[in-house]
């Protein structure tokens, strides 16, 4: 019976042809945009992971909504010991505060953000971000490094001194020298203002937090987010005192969100593809059924049952459907794979506030999920589009089939 | 020793074009053995078609009986009526009998498919039929590639390959030169003859009346006459 189909598919195959490149054209389009959709979403996704927030934070329970110095990470090394454990090796750990920075007339309340510049360097990227200057070294003491909002604001450039003030341990004030040693422009405001990032040791003496850490921030695999999250909550579970394990949307929900709603549109416009694929694959079905009439009534007299003969329709329509899928597959993932090497170069077009965020060459990818969604769309449009010429074929009267004219 | 195959009795069927109420078949009492060759004669709009139809299971009458190999046709659902066209009927249209992606080979083994015969066995009966009616060598082509009278072959093949009790053709002839049509008619005559298959041949065309061993005629929907070499195979109602 399939046979059968496919000749009656290929009997008037310029018709065939047309429908299913119609087909292809509507899923290549598709794939594509996806890609491109899921390439932008995906570095954004990864520019916010790997810039400053990391993949996962882990701090002591409550601490990311009611941050405090002395909320650190409690038994801080064997929780790194756990991270260790679980094959992880870009982590990172932080001391973190809030300070006043006073330049030469002004002064800005800023976060104190206290790193490890080797260890910081293997986990995230906000050591390239310096635009002026340098980022912090190993071993140094008081120096420090601003953002270009914050520095201008201050009225500072680089070799000048900051003077910083925050409450120590015993919530007494604390306030220190250092030199400007870099200035970041990272194109996000939340970096480029209101944030210093000084040596860890140094903040440590500073405050008198020697050997604490307010977060632990670990770089992860997308694929592996979820169930390492998972392994470190169980695991951290079972220790005497409580911690919070956050993934970056935990922190920062407004990017999945947006995404999430992007994609949504996105599922709107497919299924206004679909709704034209369904259209144009019907319109052939219903076309090559009419000039079928007599040969419909011929083979209803013979025996052939209702059901069968509705089959044949639906075989007939998922030809055109597979066809055009299996041809829209290869253009558009071909095409994913060519830009996801060769990238989309929109430098021309993009602002600095997106610069933070999208890199000015857009390589696409496509995610597995939307890539199957897509194509059993399709699947299902096909069979859709099926569903009404096979009931009128069903519903045929032998005997007026074939005195159709 | 008679033996029944069809027996109709007081057969109607009326068609209502606007407020007039035309009678396709006005009361039809008939009564066929097996192995009959019987040809329905009668101008056009005689009932000839629908009389046929009827004896298919392709339409239903709007009163009487009708028993067809011991089988009550008229109480059988849609489904149940294909499947006993499928095993005890052939069909011969007047023209398009074929289906035009198949083969002759193809189009004689699809009923042997639709029946679920096996591929090789199908088509070795396929050629065999195909040779019974004089297309040797003709089954790999399309019907487009052939003739009407070669395509009519392959329908009388294809009818006949599943050796059902019944044929059924209406206006066989119709669109043959006459030459062509004698020679089809010459071919169902002999296949009756050889394989005992009951033919029941509605037509105009003096070639297929001359053919018949029983004729029948009819007239606004009702038989008028019954004549023939073999009256006894048919009973009729005739109207004076
Ligand atoms: N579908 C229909 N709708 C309305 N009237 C019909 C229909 N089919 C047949 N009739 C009428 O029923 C009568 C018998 O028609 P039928 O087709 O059986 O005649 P016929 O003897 O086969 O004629 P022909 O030699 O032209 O094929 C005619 O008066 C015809 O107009
Ligand atoms: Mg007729």
């Amino acid at each position: 019976m399939l046979a059968l189909a496919w000749r009656n598919v290929l009997r008037n195959g310029r018709r065939s042809l047309i429908t299913i490149s119609a087909v292809a054209l509507g899923l290549a389009s598709l794939i594509f945009l996806w890609g491109f959709n899921d390439g932008v979403h995906n570095t954004m996704m990864r520019n916010l992971q790997q810039v400053i927030v990391g993949s996962v934070q882990i701090h002591a329970e409550g601490f990311f909504h009611h941050p405090k110095l002395v909320k650190t990470v409690p038994d801080a090394a064997s929780v790194i010991n756990i991270i260790k454990d679980s094959g992880i090796d870009q982590y990172a750990y932080r001391l973190r505060t809030f300070a006043l920075a006073a330049g030469r007339e002004t002064s800005e309340g800023l976060i104190l953000l206290g790193i490890e510049p080797e260890m910081e360097g293997q986990t995230t990227r906000i050591d390239q971000k310096v635009d002026q200057g340098r980022f912090l070294q190993n071993n140094e003491e008081a120096a420090c490094v601003l953002g270009e909002t914050t520095a201008r604001n201050l009225n500072l450039t680089l070799g000048d001194d900051v003077v910083l003030l925050t409450e120590d341990l015993y919530g007494s004030l604390a306030a220190e020298k250092l030199t400007l040693v870099g200035i970041i422009s990272s194109g996000e405001m939340g970096i480029d203002r209101g944030l210093a990032i000084i040596p860890l040791g140094f903040m440590q003496q500073m405050t008198g937090m020697q050997g604490r850490y307010s977060e632990i921030v670990l770089q992860l695999p997308t694929d592996q987010l979820e169930s390492t999250t998972a392994q470190l909550k169980q695991a951290l579970a079972a220790k005497r005192a409580s911690y919070e394990v956050l993934r970056w949307y935990d922190m920062y929900p407004m990017m999945k969100q947006w995404v999430e709603l992007e994609n949504a549109f996105y599922y709107i416009f497919l299924s206004i593809v679909l709704v034209i694929i369904a259209a144009g694959i019907m319109n052939t079905v219903l076309m090559s059924m009419l000039e079928r009439m007599r040969e419909f009534g011929v083979m209803m007299a013979l025996g052939c049952g209702r059901v069968k003969m509705a089959g044949m329709v639906v075989a007939e329509s998922l030809l055109l459907g597979v066809a055009g899928i299996l041809m829209g597959s290869i253009i558009g993932l071909a095409l994913v794979y060519y830009f996801q090497t060769a990238g989309i170069d929109l430098s021309g077009q993009m602002d600095s506030m997106a610069r933070f965020y999208i890199n000015p060459v857009i390589h696409t990818e496509i995610d597995g999920e939307h890539l199957w969604d897509t194509i059993l769309a399709v699947l299902g449009a096909t069979l859709v589009a099926a569903i009404w010429p096979s009931i009128r074929v069903a519903r045929l009267e032998p005997v007026e089939a074939i005195h159709h004219v | 020793m008679s033996d029944t195959l069809i027996s109709a009795s007081g057969l109607t069927r009326y068609y209502e074009s606007g407020e007039m109420k035309v009678a396709a078949l006005a009361g039809v009492d008939l009564t066929i053995e097996r192995g009959a060759y019987v040809v329905l004669a009668g101008r056009s709009g005689s009932g000839k078609t629908t009389l046929l139809n009827m004896l298919g299971g392709l339409d239903r009458p709007d009163t009487g009986s009708l028993m067809i190999a011991g089988d009550d046709v008229l109480v059988k659902s849609t489904a149940e009526r294909a499947a006993f066209r499928l095993h005890h009927l052939g069909f011969v249209f007047q023209s398009y009998n074929l289906i035009r992606v198949l083969s002759a080979r193809e189009n004689v083994a699809y009923v042997l498919q639709l029946q679920g015969m096996e591929k090789k066995e199908r088509f070795a009966l396929a050629d065999h039929w195909m040779a019974e009616v004089g297309l040797q060598g003709f089954e790999n082509r399309r019907p487009d590639q052939m003739s009407g009278g070669q395509q009519q072959r392959v329908a009388v093949a294809r009818a006949l390959a599943s050796n059902p009790d019944l044929v059924l053709a209406d206006e066989p002839t119709a669109n043959l030169d006459s030459h062509t049509g004698e020679s089809l008619m010459a071919l169902m005559r002999r296949l009756n003859e050889q394989q005992g298959t009951t033919f029941v041949i509605a037509s105009h065309d003096p070639a297929v009346i001359a053919s018949a061993r029983t004729l029948v005629n009819m007239q606004d929907g009702q038989i008028v006459s019954v004549e023939g070499k073999d009256t006894e195979a048919v009973k009729g109602d005739t109207v004076s």
